[in-house]
């Protein structure tokens, strides 16, 4: 299953249409790199056909930077509207990789996003997972996106 | 004349983006009201003047369907146009959709011409 193409199309998607930022995605990660640097989460999980949790890693001014851009105005802190926005755009990745799967006949279902922000924090998921991770650049710097999944 | 749009979407934040690409579709409605869930957007149906509705399907207390079950069953405002808008646009629930009286789907994520050429052919 190719996750990282799956993840990068729709992501490159939803920033084109609903964003308008710039984005590339850069070499994708599948071990390693167990500290990211980020300031705010949001992950999503699908399960179905396999188990799997979508996440959305951004440094605070990254989030800060889409929020401005997809709400139209300026955002000065790590608020609600920065969790909720990066909640959406889980929800919409996830959205897009349900669909892809589905039309491979493998079915899955959503939960709800939740988003966490802070200076520490570990986002931890069964030892006998998968991981890829996708880093999209931006002009501010960079986010990730991780798919963390184990076939059943 | 300007127009009345609902946003019904549980999450602020997509109510304030629908609301962004609705200006920028370039749409004339004079009013832009809300709701949080199916349950709010009867009450606001029931008070106000409305000319379409743009509507997620999974939200809290009451879904998509259950309010577009719940209006197609009140005659007052049965006949006021519903596109629904969500991630979820799989063809057996756009069906289960439409059968309630949908009128559309927009798949997230959209773009404001998307939105223009739905709502365009409604209003």
């Amino acid at each position: 299953m190719d996750f990282a193409k799956k993840i990068i199309h729709t992501t490159e998607e939803i920033f084109n249409t609903m964003i308008f930022m710039e984005i590339s995605s850069g070499q994708v990660l599948t071990e390693g790199q167990e500290v990211l640097d980020c300031h705010v989460s949001s992950m999503i999980g699908l399960s179905g056909d396999f188990n799997s949790m979508l996440s959305i890693h951004c440094p605070g001014n990254i989030g800060r930077a889409i929020t401005s851009e997809m709400l139209g105005m300026d955002v000065e802190e790590i608020d609600e509207d920065v969790k909720d926005t990066l909640g959406e755009i889980a929800n919409m990745v996830a959205g897009g990789l349900k669909e892809s799967f589905a039309a491979e006949d493998i079915n899955l279902e959503l939960s709800i996003p939740t988003t966490v922000s802070g200076k520490s924090y570990t986002v931890s998921s069964p030892t006998k997972s998968n991981r890829v991770i996708i880093p999209f650049k931006l002009e501010q710097g960079r986010f990730f996106v991780e798919i963390k999944y184990s076939l059943r | 004349m300007g127009k009345t749009v609902l946003i019904v979407d549980d999450s602020n934040t997509m109510r304030k983006i629908v609301s962004r690409a609705l200006r920028q579709a370039g749409i004339d409605f004079d009013e832009i009201l809300e709701a949080g869930d199916g349950q709010e957007a009867l009450a606001v149906l029931a008070d106000n003047k409305v000319d379409v509705v743009l509507s997620d399907i999974n939200m809290p207390n009451m879904t998509g369907l259950e309010f577009l079950k719940a209006k197609s069953e009140d005659a007052a405002i049965a006949d006021i146009p519903v596109v629904m808008i969500s991630t979820e646009t799989g063809a057996d629930i756009i069906d289960e959709a439409k059968s309630y009286g949908a009128k559309g789907a927009i798949k997230k994520p959209f773009t404001p011409d998307l939105i223009n050429e739905t709502l365009g052919a409604l209003l």
